[in-house]
């Protein structure tokens, strides 16, 4: 049980790091990527919630063996948000290329100052 | 009664077609481009048709699809109203558009709009609430980018980069819930402690909504986007993260006070910048803001008053077209012509809550199901949000022949406007009548009354030295800052 926790505190770091990113960052694709990092991140605390019961994936019962399966529930519902976050990071990743006409260096504070005028 | 029970059967089969057909009109939408604009109609008219029945006293319909953990929906009251206002909102936007050579929506997006903001305000679990909200997210983010303009490039970046961000955040609260609760019912939210998985939800919503300092993203995004694309985000592109809010304060009293706090803070928040705007659409999206923090404060009158604003806001923008500046500065010196100025002062009289139109009732509704320090603040807000459409008001009436070549042709106007003001003209008995009503017209006349003097007097002290909060990193920073906010004030208090 201390190995999971420790997993948990491991992912919840990775996280933190992703969002601390995101905020500190000036370039705009640094923090596009730093917002992945913070995306991975849940991803992967979901698949530790699902491995609370077990690490076997339901899908073939052996006779015999009792076994402690994974919950397939967090499993499925977390296959849809890695969709939805792949076709956010490809959308963003296009914006930060239209915007790199604008300003090569792509400095977020360069960006609120010209939209501020 | 049994009529309803040997319908049922039907029923579910009626409303998950319902659900699914503006995805489906999408796809064709995008084949058979001159389809798009009939085939959102249509999607409008059924929404319309699902919605007046749930509003006209049919019992709520629970819809669980796939089982216990699978996709459930509600259709109930408090949806009608937001599925009303999604309904007329999407058709007067594609009205107004009928006849214009540059529309810059695309049916096909607002079909997908449509449609996930049709789920939003059904859903009622946490995973589909978490699909629908990131559908409705890229399409918005789509709408804006798409007319390909250097000025909304960096405000749609910011608007995905936010709202995503929360989001993910918004999944580990999902995820913490599943682990206490073992389902992603927003019901297991009752009783359930106060504490990260709450926080996490709220966050993800509150940024959604455009409430508080969550919120901050909304007034640049609302204000450079396209007239027709504001007036869908600033109406009804923001009750998708509110309803389940709604939903979330019906279930747990802690969440309702959580809730309840930070609408009033953006309510206060978004008069005080109002009053302080250079732009016109600044104006107008700070007052969304606002105006979504007194949504938030009672589930009773919730979608009431989200209905009245929706439809009130969406024509202000959609007029805001033909605004000859957007400078708030010289707004006195000019004229407007007549059918605009009739919907810039018909609006945003609903609004500030006059009487007879929509807005009075659905604000008198909102006092009297709010307890007495609450329903003080409300009047507040209420005498800042007269002060703010007056500066508004000031613009002067000019009479000259209708000009296609400005304006746009004139008769899609006149049916999306109708479309938009008349529910707010004659919809008011439909919210609630106003009981007893001659008190209610004296509080009323005082409160225009104090909000006409605070606009003279802030007419002299204008621009008032208030800290800029717009930046990316404080719009970030603002999100987590209310989470460790709510954290610090409710779970430390019940401890």
């Amino acid at each position: 049980m201390t190995a999971v926790r420790l997993l948990e505190l491991l992912l919840l770091l990775a996280a933190l790091a992703g969002f601390l990113g995101l905020l500190l960052r000036r370039n705009l694709f640094l923090k596009v990527l730093a917002m992945d990092v913070l995306g991975s991140a849940v991803v992967a605390l979901f698949v530790l919630f699902a491995a609370r019961s077990g690490l076997r994936s339901p899908i073939l019962q052996i006779p015999g063996e009792v076994a402690s399966v994974a919950d397939p529930i967090p499993q499925g519902v977390i296959l849809t948000a890695i969709v939805i976050g792949l076709s956010i990071q490809a959308l963003l990743l296009v914006v930060v290329t239209q915007l790199a006409r604008l300003d090569p260096s792509l400095d977020a504070d360069s960006f609120d100052q010209g939209s501020l005028g | 009664m049994n009529l309803f029970d040997a319908l049922n059967g039907q029923l579910r089969v009626l409303l998950t077609s319902w659900l699914l057909f503006p995805f489906l009109a999408a796809f064709v939408a995008a084949l058979l481009p001159r389809l798009g604009r009939p085939l959102v109609l249509l999607s409008s008219a059924a929404t319309a048709i699902v919605a007046c029945t749930s509003l006209l006293g049919a019992p709520p319909i629970s819809l669980a699809l796939l089982g216990d953990l699978g996709v459930t929906l509600r259709v109930d009251r408090l949806s009608g109203w937001f599925l009303l206002l999604n309904a007329l909102l999407f058709a007067a936007v594609v009205l107004e558009g009928w006849l214009r050579a540059q529309f810059s929506a695309r049916p096909m997006l607002l079909l997908v709009l449509q449609g996930g903001l049709s789920v939003s305000c059904v859903a009622t679990d946490l995973v589909s609430l978490y699909v629908t909200l990131e559908l409705v997210g890229i399409s918005a983010f789509l709408l804006v980018v798409l007319p390909q303009r250097e000025s909304t490039l960096w405000v749609s970046l910011r608007y995905l980069l936010v709202s995503n961000t929360a989001m993910s955040l918004y999944l580990v609260g999902a995820g913490l819930v599943y682990v206490q609760r073992e389902s992603f019912q927003l019901g297991a939210l009752n009783n359930l402690p106060f504490g990260a998985p709450q926080i996490f939800l709220l966050i993800g919503l509150f940024t959604k909504g455009g409430l508080f300092l969550a919120g901050l993203w909304l007034p640049r995004t609302h204000a450079e986007a396209p007239a027709e694309i504001s007036a869908l985000l600033s109406g009804v592109v923001v009750t998708g993260g509110i309803a389940p809010l709604l939903r979330l304060a019906d279930i747990d009293a802690v969440l309702y006070g959580a809730i309840r706090w930070v609408g009033m803070a953006s309510a206060l928040l978004g008069v005080v910048y109002a009053l302080n705007a250079r732009d016109a659409k600044r104006l107008l999206a700070w007052s969304t803001l606002s105006q979504m923090g007194l949504v938030v404060l009672s589930p009773l009158s919730g979608g009431a008053m989200a209905f009245a604003h929706g439809l009130a806001k969406g024509a202000l923008f959609l007029s805001a077209r033909q605004f000859s500046t957007r400078s708030l500065q010289d707004w006195g010196s000019r004229a407007m012509a007549p059918l605009a100025l009739g919907v810039l002062w018909v609006a945003s009289l609903s609004i500030a809550g006059l009487p007879p139109l929509a807005g009075f009732a659905a604000k008198k509704q909102l006092e009297g199901s709010l307890p007495d320090p609450w329903s003080w603040l409300v009047l507040m807000v209420s005498v800042g949000t007269v002060a703010v459409y007056a500066r508004l008001w000031t613009v002067g009436f000019q009479v000259k022949p209708h000009d296609p070549s400005e304006s746009g042709p004139l008769l899609p106007q006149l049916l999306a406007f109708g479309v938009l003001l008349l529910p707010l003209c004659f919809g008011a008995e439909a919210i609630a009548p106003v009981r007893p009503l001659a008190s209610s017209l004296l509080t009323t006349g005082l409160v225009f009354a104090a909000g006409l003097l605070l606009h003279a007097v802030l007419q002299t002290l204008r621009p008032l030295p208030l800290p800029m909060l717009e930046r990316l990193d404080q719009l970030l920073g603002g999100a987590v800052l209310l989470g460790a906010g709510l954290l610090a004030a409710f779970a430390g208090g019940l401890a």
